[in-house]
């Protein structure tokens, strides 16, 4: 699989993107490439410019300097939820179901928007397809209220698997779950993985990042330090003094 | 004492009717202001335009009021679609709807009464249809169907907004708008589009509760402003975004301002709603009801 990934084409490509708010530069030309099927795990001391970066690529505000290209396409001006239907999805790092709604109505909504999809009957068994995916097969007619934490990380995962991604990032999904959850959210991470789902996992657990990630990028004030095989990454001199070495 | 409790008795059976009708009026205002965030204060306004809608529709061409009640429904939701987007591009899209926002419904209240009275003049307008005069009495209960029609459409309104956001696609992505749009934004939803329905649905509200207006009572162009912080205080008394809650509030609304007006005279009728807004704001600000 790792040679397969490593000769497919990038579906995902940031040049230079620069982000300042206010005089303060939250991203410096930070260049990433996130390839068909590949998983990356982006990590970087609090306040490197992580959710930022992921804030910058799928369009939740726009940049300063640089641009975007998905499937070789330049997104940079396009809008959030227009590059969610070309397929960027993220999950949240603090859960945001629509709480009004059922579990099985939060999956419902991407497949109405960012698939397109028109058919209710349709809809609905896809959404079911889906809960079964995350785990969530038993609680689809519950209330988001009801779920406990690591049920509403599967659910946000659930809603962004619905919008049909080819990229996911999955932001500090496991932040605050313990072992066994944390393993539950990693499989199904994995299985979107093995459906062809490039992921970007953006962590602090750096033992789950390891397990997870084909290659480790990592952010410190705003700069790309490293990008490389997660082992080399981890030893990487600077690497240790900014971030692991605390 | 038995005089007391028949005034009582006429004064909440007038309240309930009455609450029906503000259903109707504040339907509108919870979909703007409690779940888009708009401060539609022109809203009233609307109301007045379906009612002189209506006026022009019954003298020019003997309409009856319910059926211009349907035929405004269309063109008041375009105009709603048109407004909002509007009030997106000059406003809401640069972050300046809170101030900028208000002062630009502050200016289309006074474009839509002004209009009206350069159209249709000072005076009160009333319609007429078969219905306004008749009174059905059982028991002690009177029934005037001046009352009772508004009451009657004023919840099927709310009851069709209710099954539109709760049953549809489309509704529900109004309800995930009001609560998270940055959430919706991501997965796949434009926000934009669907708070311009909304507001659309919103606009289309107010104006078919104008012709209901008028059945209740003569309108001039000016009445509106009465309705302002009546409709506010339904809304935030319901609990903002909550349709159940605008329905319980309306009615508690409606039998405050009877029964006040009975013991305390009309007068005092207006201050009802503003107390009441003061007393939930200092008591319970997040409403009786949460969506």
């Amino acid at each position: 699989m790792g040679e397969a990934v490593t000769q497919s084409a990038p579906v995902l490509r940031a040049l230079q993107v620069t982000k300042r708010f206010d005089g303060f530069v939250a991203l410096d030309a930070v260049d990433f490439s996130l390839r068909e099927g590949e998983r990356v795990g982006l990590i970087g001391p609090n306040g490197s410019g992580k959710s930022t970066f992921v804030n910058s690529l799928t369009g939740v505000f726009p940049i300063d300097h640089g641009s975007v290209l998905f499937n070789g396409t330049d997104i940079t001006r396009l809008t959030a939820w227009q590059r969610a239907r070309l397929g960027l999805a993220r999950s949240f790092q603090l859960p945001r179901p629509f709480k009004s709604q059922s579990v099985r109505q939060n999956i419902e909504i991407p497949l109405m928007f960012a698939v397109g999809q028109t058919n209710p009957d349709r809809i609905a068994a896809e959404a079911e397809a889906i809960l079964l995916q995350v785990g969530l097969g038993a609680q689809s007619r519950a209330s988001p209220k009801s779920l406990t934490q690591v049920e509403l990380r599967k659910l946000e995962l659930g809603r962004a698997l619905a919008a049909k991604p080819r990229v996911l990032f999955a932001d500090e999904s496991m932040a605050g779950l313990s072992d066994t959850e944390v393993d539950e959210v990693l499989e199904v991470l994995m299985k979107l993985n093995a459906e062809g789902i490039s992921i970007v996992l953006i962590e602090h657990i750096m033992r789950t990042v390891v397990r997870f990630s084909e290659r480790i990028v990592v952010l410190v004030a705003g700069k790309k330090i490293a990008d490389g095989d997660p082992r080399e990454v981890m030893s990487h001199p600077e690497v240790e003094r900014a971030y692991l070495g605390q | 004492m038995g005089v007391d409790a028949e005034l009582l008795f006429y004064a909440l059976q007038t309240g309930l009717l009455l609450g029906g009708f503000y259903a109707a009026v504040s339907v509108g205002i919870t979909i703007s202001f409690g779940m888009l965030d708009i401060v539609n204060i022109a809203h009233p306004a609307f109301i007045i335009l379906g009612a002189f809608v209506a006026y022009y529709l019954n003298s020019t061409f003997g309409i009856d009021p319910l059926l211009s009640l349907v035929i405004a429904a269309a063109p008041a939701f375009l105009l709603g679609r048109l407004l909002y987007k509007m009030y997106y591009y000059a406003f809401e899209r640069h972050g300046e709807e809170s101030l900028q926002g208000l002062a630009f419904f502050f200016g289309i209240l006074f474009i839509v009464e002004i209009g009206l009275i350069l159209l249709f003049g000072v005076d009160y307008r009333f319609v007429e249809a078969p219905y306004i005069s008749t009174t059905f009495n059982f028991w002690y209960v009177s029934l005037p169907l001046r009352l009772v029609i508004p009451l009657v459409v004023g919840l099927l309104m709310v009851t069709a907004i209710q099954l539109f956001t709760s049953r549809t696609f489309l509704g529900r992505a109004i309800l995930a708008v009001s609560q998270d749009p940055g959430a919706l934004r991501l997965v796949g939803g434009n926000p934009v589009k669907i708070k311009e329905i909304a507001f659309g649905v919103s606009i289309a509200s107010a104006v078919i509760a104008g012709p209901l207006l008028i059945i209740i009572q003569p309108v001039e162009p000016s009445i509106g402003r009465d309705y302002i912080g009546r409709v506010f205080a339904i809304c935030v008394l319901g609990g903002m975004s909550s349709l159940r809650g605008t329905v319980v509030a309306s009615m508690i609304v409606g039998i405050a301002e009877a029964v006040t007006a009975t013991f305390g005279g009309p007068a005092w009728a207006p201050a009802v709603a503003f107390s009441l807004l003061i007393l939930t704001l200092l008591l319970r600000p997040e409403g009786m009801f949460q969506r």
